[in-house]
């Protein structure tokens, strides 16, 4: 089926939203989701979103800026830290004005709290900057934004999977979804398409990430000829439920809790005399695997160590942290009032992704060339402003900053430019793409989707994580190259056109798996430690040959064809050795 | 552990009727009914269809009636549960597919509720103020993520297709007891029809079913009295 | 020379085609519809009010005295005060009205129907009203004064 619209925004998490709402009104907008919109990750999101407002305690944006190209180990994009620390005041007290219940101070303000990395005075000790509604500060964002993408009618094509980007005479021109009801393929033809779909951590095997966060709109650009921009730089979040990777926010660290080894010892002081617990997650995250690895981790393996947070009070736990508590008593039958939960790190956030713009526009190579008519925003995107690390709240942060830029420099590109042509075969590649897919019913081809990914996942966790070093990331690469030829054999039992679940996850294996390639060949290729990307064979930042961004880009064949490397925008700030 | 997956099978496209299907599966009593059913979809029967995403009870995607009681399966760990499980998808809406159902009525009655922040006045340079106190007025039922299953458990919204359902009055309280808003009236109007909140039978079933403990009945007698002593 | 693209159809495809009443009735607020609110919080209070009624009513009629000894005289003797008249009356009208409230909720849950709702309804109107009728006649034209019947 064929739809026109002047803008086409994929994915309704916080990002998307955002960027839809800017348009409404002003152009003609369509969303295409493949989860209902209220299902999105964003809503998993926890402890907070933060901006300089200053209600408990002093704080300026400039503060703001120099925590996050600080906290992204100087990979930060300077023009664009500076962008976001300062419009996030606004933002905030925009949504504040749609409506979403924060936590309020004694004297009706909004409530902020403490935060991993954010600090007071460039660095001098830990600043309340997270606004927060109790433990569940995504959930209602993303809440709030659909309830105002309600009030603003838009127009939402639920449970849309978005197949492929087309681009024609250099301009993007639509995309093409696959109705996972009907089965049947749509092609939206639009002046602008905004990606907004989220990250891919379901390439590892413990995760605070969906099961729908399979990077699809990732490598839907990656196969368009977009190249990806700083993928080894994946973040794991220091307290995800042992085993299962369910996220424990920092805030419980931000409101007092602490990590202990198996000698009882609050092994944090000792990494990090000044933030100690509060340390940014890729610095937190190095010091639990350095306890596992020397002998002090907990338990019959020595696999994990444990976040306390019972000398709080119940009373504290019980308003503060009531989901986060929640999750420990249900999955690990463990009890916080008393006793520490169970943690290990988990892989959590992609800082890389497609390349964009302050605008949100996307950019296609070294020199900041533009796709015209292409946008990206939120998780998907890099624009960058999280750099070698992510800043806890930093990311919601984004959603709303950029998502709204992506979208009203949407509206304006809309008035001023015309419809180009779809290509005469607009719906080919996804055409293809289903065939083989679907072809896998009939043609005896017998691999199993769920072996692929399991072995992929188990790889990616030994080899691509918190710690790495060429030998392992050689092994990955190996191991990765022979899961993509058998997925070429990857056979499927359900044969049905509607609803077909087991269609759409090998569809999503194949984006983790082309995911899963380009964040470790970055990582092999990058030879130096900086941020989330520590390696144990380069252990120290080399300003001097990756102050630089990587660029990947993809080879028809699928795999990474060439690296290149974009300099980072720096400003205000010195690149200097990174202390807590 | 061994456990036997009972679960209610339904493809449009080859049954006219609903069947009943059993799996033997091997699961840790920690693994989530979510984790089973991956199982047998992974490595049983890939033609197994259900909606998830989280995996940790926060999108709402994946309620369904678990051994005759609505749970997101992603927040019921099979140990506690029993080696006997029956699936089936949620009373009360259309079956898709297996234990898909169509939400599409669903949303429409939410939307119904006008499930959005109505003021008319001009918004301030700053925040608009709440008292904390203000704020946990309505803290309960800014939980609620949709997923259907109070709604899916009511007696009242089984056999009477228009009753708005527990889920988007819920909603309508979110706002209705926020004190920056101003469109209870616009949403009173609604529930106080025929159709809305007075076909309630206050049978507490949504209040069970909850899996973010909102306490729905509650909110739903409140919206009552309010209606009753703020005519 | 550019390529051609294939003649389309302009429109774009719109929200869900099947409405219910509820996006209707969502779209513009309608005044507010007070009956439900008043027959639920009628239901209440005609249920705290049935339950002093005919407990007496049961203490007197069943425990006190007995059904053996209750016949044309014992009615007459107690409809002669208008006291149990009021009692009698308010009794007849709460235990109706009480019923057809729940007769019509039950209707409502589960008769969909537009057209069998009306049906049920009226016929529940027509006679719950027929019998609060003939029950009110009876109870207020009632004379005390005639001769009793003679015993058999
Ligand atoms: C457990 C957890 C806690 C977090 N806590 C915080 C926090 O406290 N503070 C903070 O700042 N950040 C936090 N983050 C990070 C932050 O929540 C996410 O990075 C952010 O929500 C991503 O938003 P998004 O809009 O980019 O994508 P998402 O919210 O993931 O939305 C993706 C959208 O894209 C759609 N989509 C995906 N693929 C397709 C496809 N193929 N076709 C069609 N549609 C598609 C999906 O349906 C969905 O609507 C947390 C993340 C996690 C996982
Ligand atoms: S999968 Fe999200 S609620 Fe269960």
């Amino acid at each position: 089926m064929y739809h026109k619209y002047d803008a086409v925004v994929v994915g309704a998490g916080g990002a998307g939203l955002m960027a839809a709402l800017q348009l409404v009104g002003k152009a003609n907008v369509a969303v295409i989701t493949k989860l209902y919109p209220s299902r999105s990750h964003t809503g998993a999101a926890q402890g907070g979103i933060c901006a300089a407002l200053g209600n408990t305690e002093e704080d300026h944006w400039e503060w703001h800026m120099f925590d996050t190209v600080k906290g992204g180990d100087y990979l930060t994009d300077q023009d664009a830290a500076e962008v976001l620390a300062r419009d996030a005041v606004e933002r905030i007290i925009e949504l504040e004005h749609m409506g979403l219940p924060f936590n309020r101070t004694p004297e009706g303000k909004i409530d902020q709290r403490r935060f991993g990395g954010h600090t007071r005075n460039y660095g001098e000790g830990p600043v309340r900057r997270a606004c927060y509604a109790a433990d569940r500060t995504g959930h209602m964002i993303l809440q709030t934004l659909y309830q105002q993408g309600i009030k603003n009618k838009v127009t939402f094509f639920n449970e849309f999977h978005l197949m492929d980007l087309i681009i024609n005479n250099g301009r993007c021109v639509g995309v093409t979804a696959l109705d996972i009801k009907t089965g049947e393929l749509h092609t939206f033809h639009s002046k602008t398409t905004i990606f907004a779909t989220g990250g891919y951590g379901r390439c590892w095997q413990v995760t605070s990430n969906a099961h729908a966060c399979s990077g699809d709109g990732t490598v839907t650009a990656y196969r368009a000829g977009v190249p990806l921009m700083d993928m080894e730089m994946y973040q794991f979040h220091p307290t995800g439920l042992y085993r299962i990777g369910i996220l424990l926010s920092e805030a419980a660290r931000g409101e007092g809790g602490i990590l202990r080894n198996s000698e009882g010892e609050r092994f944090c002081e000792r990494y990090a005399p000044t933030l100690k617990d509060l340390a940014p997650r890729d610095m937190v995250s190095r010091f639990i695997y350095q306890e596992i690895r020397e002998g002090r981790g907990v338990g019959p393996n020595k696999d994990y160590v444990l976040l306390h947070v019972d000398h709080l009070g119940k009373e504290v736990i019980d308003s503060k942290l009531p989901d986060i508590t929640d999750f420990a008593r249900t999955y690990l039958h463990v009890e916080p009032y008393h006793e520490g939960v169970p943690i290990q790190p988990t892989a959590h956030y992609a800082m890389g992704g497609i390349p964009t713009d302050i605008e949100g526009r996307v950019i296609i190579d070294e020199k900041g060339t533009v796709l015209p008519g292409f946008y990206a925003a939120g998780e998907v995107a890099c624009v960058s402003v999280h750099g070698a690390n992510r800043l806890g709240t930093n990311s919601l942060v984004d959603l709303v900053v950029f998502g709204r830029r992506a979208g009203q420099h949407a509206a304006r590109f809309i008035k001023e430019n015309d419809y180009e042509e779809l290509p005469t075969t607009p719906e080919k590649r996804s055409n293809d793409l289903l065939r083989f897919v679907e072809g896998g019913a009939q043609s005896g081809r017998k691999e199993s989707a769920a072996t692929i990914r399991k072995e992929m996942q188990e790889c990616m966790m030994t080899n691509v994580s918190v710690v790495r070093n060429e030998k392992q990331l050689l092994t990955a690469m190996k191991k990765l190259q022979e899961l993509r030829e058998r997925f070429t054999k990857v056979g499927l039992t359900d044969n049905s056109t509607k609803f077909n679940t087991e269609k759409l996850e090998v569809l999503e294996l194949g984006s983790l798996l082309e995911m899963a390639e380009v964040t470790t060949k970055g990582a092999l290729e990058r030879k130096e430690s900086r941020g989330a990307h520590y390696r144990e064979d380069y252990t120290s930042r080399d300003d001097k040959k990756f102050l630089a961004h990587t660029l990947a880009y993809r080879s028809p064949e699928g795999s990474v064809k060439e690296l290149r490397y974009k300099p980072v925008t720096l400003g205000r700030f010195e690149p200097k050795e990174r202390k807590y | 552990m061994q456990v036997t997956l009972k679960i209610l099978r339904f493809d449009p496209e080859k049954d006219k009727k609903a069947h009943f299907k059993s799996y033997e599966i091997e699961a840790d009593p920690l693994d989530r009914i979510l984790d089973a059913l991956n199982t047998v979809k992974w490595y049983k029967d890939g033609t197994l269809t259900f909606r998830r995403s989280c995996a940790h009870g926060v999108c709402g995607s994946d309620a369904m009636r678990i051994n005759g009681r609505n749970r997101l399966a992603c927040k019921e760990l099979v140990g506690d549960i029993g080696k006997k499980i029956t699936i089936e998808p949620m009373l009360g809406f259309r079956i898709l597919k297996d234990l898909v159902v169509d939400m599409e009525p669903f949303f429409e009655k939410y939307r119904s509720i006008k499930p959005y922040l109505i003021n008319y006045e001009d918004p301030p340079a700053t925040e608009r103020f709440q008292s904390a106190e203000d704020r946990e007025i309505f803290d309960e039922t800014t939980k609620c993520i949709l997923c259907g299953a109070c709604s899916g458990s009511c007696p009242p919204f089984w056999s009477n297709s228009e009753f708005i359902g527990p889920a988007a009055i819920v909603n309508a309280h979110r706002f209705i007891f926020d004190s920056r808003d101003q469109g209870s009236d616009e949403r009173i109007a609604v529930l106080s029809q025929s159709e809305g909140v007075f076909r309630c039978r206050t049978v507490y079933n949504c209040t069970d079913a909850c899996p973010r403990e909102i306490p729905v009945t509650k909110a739903i007698e409140q919206i009552k009295r309010v209606m009753l002593y703020n005519r | 020379m550019a390529i051609q693209t294939p003649e389309r159809p302009k429109t774009a495809l719109k929200e869900p085609t099947k409405r219910s009443r509820w996006t209707r009735t969502g779209a513009r607020p309608r005044p507010t519809n007070a009956f439900e609110l008043y027959s639920w919080y009628f239901f209440r209070v005609s249920g705290i009010l049935l339950l002093v009624f005919a407990l007496t009513h049961l203490v007197v009629m069943h425990l006190i005295n007995n059904v053996e000894v209750i016949n044309y005289d014992f009615v007459r003797q107690r409809w002669a005060s208008p006291l149990w008249r009021t009692f009698d009356l308010l009794l007849l009208f709460l235990a109706l009205t009480h019923g057809m409230n729940g007769v019509r909720t039950l209707i409502y849950d589960y008769v969909q129907s537009k057209g069998w709702r009306v049906f049920n309804i009226s016929v529940l109107y027509i006679v719950g009203i027929f019998f609060l009728l003939i029950g009110a006649q009876v109870i207020i034209t009632f004379n005390p004064n005639l001769p009793s019947l003679p015993a058999k």
